[in-house]
């Protein structure tokens, strides 16, 4: 069969400016375009649906409350993967790390007990639980900088080992992390001060500040600082840094290991705010996958992780609520994520090529792409 | 060599005159984004003549090429054929209508023998090939024009100048009357670039026409019956006649200016030993790549090293750099020894190290002139890039940057501007103040304005006292630049000369394993 034309793809030298933001929106939209196929065939009204979801995301104070609280995890959890995506490190295994933060969480608040005062306690939960996350990446890291194995399978099935751990401190019986006051196998609840309260009648944490003074911390130091200098100059060309003398070794276990300690912190997050103990069904919520959508749509930038994080929680929200509210399945809202992603991603090929169609038998282009 | 009655030069009753014109091009065109490569340009080869395009990088000649091969197609102008006006629409076509293109960087497959290599690509091949067939025939090709090979060697097993033969040869296997040649002279020894000659008299004495592109101003006066000079994607000028053409002219033709390519040497006695290498050797995979070599550099010296490409230069570069460790011996830098202590000691002691590979090794492309000024420098906690813009300004106007300003992107500067920026880091001194310069083909593949102005600034450096180690593979410029002259091949050094008294060919013959003289 002949096909009358052809797709021809030509690399950019610059992407206009306009088009960095176009792409993600026209992503986002394109995703509610294919989300709302599925809705009409499967006898729902879109408008309605996503009206829904706009309302309980977005437009109501529990909405927005439950957004950002949401966001919290998802902007830690964003920055991690976007942070080891400068140098070009894949960690996919921020799940993973984000459990081993609730148990290092967990165990700061049971173990200190009331020992310390809250002002205290909080600061140490939270730093255990990033010193367990990025325990948890050290070895992928330690083996990627030194034998070059690849950082993406050893971090993610490490995840399937975080979950294993996550279940076994819970559902083992006399386990330090379990409950001793139910048969119901349940989180042991950590000491009082080491939990946060929530602002008036919302959900919403103060970590959710801290999410985002680390975001715009860790912008500036990539911007800025001689660290960021070189994880630049790594990730362009592992050439000239080897010619200009730096270590590029020891540069990648220190982002992989911070990479590691933030999706460890979001788990903490979660210890000091709504938790307060290990929550097994965290191993069914997928926050820490969630930040590698986060981070793609925001193109890894550290500054744009906010809005993507505030933007992704909001359709989560949104959709969570939609079961609630309506009967439009949960997993609307699942299979809308997957879909930004995708159109996300399919979207760079718009940023980073002229797309053009070719006639067969015709030398005349026709540009139809911007 | 013109009135052939060859099949090509089939007069069409459009052409008129003495020769027949092979292939024609008429006002071409061509944009690219923000660039005019080709403006209103007039072509043509007649059957049995060189003509070549002469211009420097940019200027235009390697888009006429893809032009006149089918590889583009023009955005106006046309091209004919004996007269004929043909579409090229793909270099397919090209090749149905004679014309093919023997390109810089080869396309050959390695692990192919020569004849599967040139057969690659034919469309009318039967189900089971006829090897002795085959062989049989590109050894007929190969030796009626001087290009005795072997098509059941294998092409991973040639030298360079073979695996040229083996493109000329698959040309002309397809059918080629033809031959567009892209700088056929860059990858080839002085014997070589001889032997190539040879070959190409031969296929226009069969009435074969070759279009011979380059910026090599000698060659191109010894090579060409007619000359057609680009600048800016114009044609400024022709010559025709061989050996009528005057190098001087033909640089002022390119560069639109008059051009001083010989630099001066440096007349002044030399200092104290600055870099003194001891009996280095380096050993990769239980591959020798470097075998005991002893030599130093004075302060105020240029010391050339001549050689083929992969006899051991990037090696020898950097291991000084203290980019490699050796395998025994030792580099001292002004007096300190700084084998294996790596590039930031060795850069405190007064090295500064223009490797081969600007863009990806000397500067980091995604990043701006200002940051690239600091890789190689002492920096901060917290990278202090305000103080250093005003430098970075000032270094820009002194080294004659094009550029929009400190924040101009290492990957948007020109071949010429990139090397500049190296030059201007690593002669303004960072970590140390600059005693050794380490260059590598300082000038490959820049224009000739640019080359003027590079070797102008090493000749200052070595006015101001630096020692200089020039590595190159070209020969003219290790020639006329270099106080002492010492040959690299296969990792050791074959022959040493002053280099006001080097001769070339002795010079070529050491580069092509054939010294006389042992290690000096």
């Amino acid at each position: 069969m002949r096909v009358p034309f052809r797709v021809g793809f030509e690399q950019r030298g610059e992407t206009p400016r306009r088009l960095s933001l176009l792409v993600p929106l026209a992503s986002v939209f394109a995703a509610l375009f294919f989300g709302a196929l599925f809705l009409v065939a499967t006898g729902h009204s879109p408008i309605d649906t996503y009206s829904n979801m706009f309302q309980d995301g977005f437009a109501s104070f529990n909405g927005i409350t439950d957004t950002l609280a949401l966001s919290t995890v998802l902007i830690c959890t964003g920055i991690s993967a976007a942070f080891a995506f400068q140098m070009n490190l894949y960690n996919i295994g921020g799940e993973g790390q984000l459990y081993l933060g609730l148990i290092g969480g967990a165990w700061a608040g049971i173990a200190l007990g009331d020992h310390l005062p809250t002002l205290l306690m909080v600061p140490v939960v939270l730093l255990c639980g990033a010193l367990a996350g990025a325990a948890w990446i050290f070895v992928p890291a330690f083996v990627r900088s030194r034998l070059g194995t690849s950082e993406i399978v050893s971090t993610l099935l490490l995840t399937y080992i975080g979950a294993s751990l996550i279940k076994h401190v819970i559902y083992t019986p006399g386990s330090f992390f379990r409950n001793p006051n139910t048969s119901f196998p349940q989180g042991r609840l950590v000491a009082d001060s080491a939990s946060l309260d929530s602002f008036g009648s919302s959900r919403l944490y103060p970590t959710f500040f801290l999410a985002l003074i680390i975001a715009v911390a860790l912008y500036w130091v990539v911007k800025r600082t001689e660290f960021g200098y070189r994880i630049n100059v790594i990730a362009d060309s592992p050439k000239a840094a080897h010619y200009a003398g730096i270590n590029a070794n020891r540069t990648t276990i220190w982002v992989m290991l911070i990479s590691g300690a933030l999706s460890g912190l979001a788990g903490a997050m979660l210890i000091v705010g709504p938790y307060g103990k290990i929550e097994p069904s965290i191993i069914t919520l997928g926050y820490g996958y969630a930040g590698i959508v986060v981070a793609a749509l925001a193109r890894n930038n550290l500054g744009l992780i906010i809005v993507s994080g505030i933007l992704f929680s909001g359709l989560r929200v949104g959709g969570n609520n939609l079961q609630v509210t309506t009967d439009t399945p949960i997993h609307i809202g699942v299979m809308l994520q997957g879909a930004i992603l995708l159109f996300a991603l399919g979207g760079e090929a718009f940023r980073r090529y002229r797309i053009h169609v070719v006639r067969v038998h015709d030398v005349s282009t026709k540009k139809v792409a911007v | 060599m013109s009135n052939t009655s060859h099949e090509v030069a089939q007069r069409s009753h459009h052409t008129s005159g003495a020769t027949s014109t092979a292939l024609s091009a008429h006002s071409i065109d061509k944009k690219f984004p923000g660039v005019l490569a080709n403006d209103s340009v007039d072509f043509d080869v007649r059957a049995g003549e060189v003509h070549t395009l002469l211009g420097e990088n940019g200027a235009g000649k390697s888009t006429l090429a893809a032009v006149l091969c089918g590889l583009y197609q023009p955005d106006a102008g046309y091209l004919t054929r004996n007269g004929k006006r043909i579409n090229l629409s793909s270099p397919r076509v090209g090749l149905q209508h004679g014309i093919a293109m023997v390109h810089q960087h080869f396309r050959l497959v390695e692990r192919f023998t020569v004849s599967e290599n040139v057969i690659l690509g034919s469309r009318d091949l039967p189900f089971r090939l006829n090897r002795s067939d085959i062989n049989e025939k590109v050894a007929a090709i190969a030796e009626s024009y001087g290009l005795p090979i072997d098509p059941d060697a294998t092409v991973g097993d040639l030298s360079v100048g073979q695996r040229q033969r083996v493109e000329i040869v698959k040309a002309l296997y397809q059918g080629a009357e033809i031959l567009l040649l892209d700088e056929p002279t860059a990858v080839l020894v002085p014997s070589e670039v001889e032997k190539l000659f040879e070959n190409v008299h031969a296929m226009t004495a069969a009435g074969k026409s070759i279009v011979f592109i380059s910026h090599k101003l000698g060659e191109v006066v010894e090579i060409s019956d007619r000359v057609t000079v680009l600048r800016n994607g114009r044609v400024t000028g022709h010559v025709s006649g061989r050996g009528t053409a005057n190098t001087k002219e033909l640089a002022r033709l390119m560069v639109g200016r008059d051009i001083e390519l010989n630099a001066q040497r440096a007349t002044h006695a030399t200092g104290h030993e600055v870099l003194q290498i001891r009996n280095l050797s380096l050993v990769v995979n239980e591959v020798s790549m470097l075998s005991d070599i002893s030599f130093s550099v004075h302060a105020g010296e240029m010391v050339g090293i001549a050689g083929v490409a992969g006899n051991g230069q990037r090696e020898l570069s950097d291991t000084i750099a203290g980019l490699i460790s050796p395998t025994s011996g030792s580099v001292t830098i002004s007096g300190s020894m700084t084998t294996d202590r790596g590039p930031i000691k060795a850069r405190e002691v007064g090295l500064a190290y223009v490797p081969e590979d600007r863009l990806g090794m000397g500067l980091v492309p995604s990043m701006s002139i200002l940051d690239n000024l600091l890789l190689t420098r002492d920096r901060q906690l917290v990278v202090d890039r305000v103080s250093v813009r005003p430098e970075a300004a000032r270094l820009i106007e002194q080294f004659e940057i094009k550029a929009n300003g400190p924040d101009h992107l290492a990957r948007k500067l020109s071949g010429g501007n990139a090397q500049k920026v190296l030059l201007a880091r690593e002669l303004s001194g960072g970590r140390g103040a600059t005693k050794l310069l380490v260059v590598c083909s300082p000038t490959r593949g820049l224009d000739v304005g640019a080359i003027e102005t590079v070797r102008r600034l090493l000749n200052d450096a070595r006015s101001a006292g630096q020692a200089i180690l020039l590595i190159s593979e070209d020969l003219d410029e290790v020639l006329s630049l270099s106080d002492r002259v010492l040959v690299l091949y296969r990792g050791a050094i074959v022959h040493e000369t002053p280099g006001e008294t080097a001769q070339l060919s002795q010079v070529g013959a050491a580069m092509a394993g054939l010294a006389s003289e042992g290690p000096s």
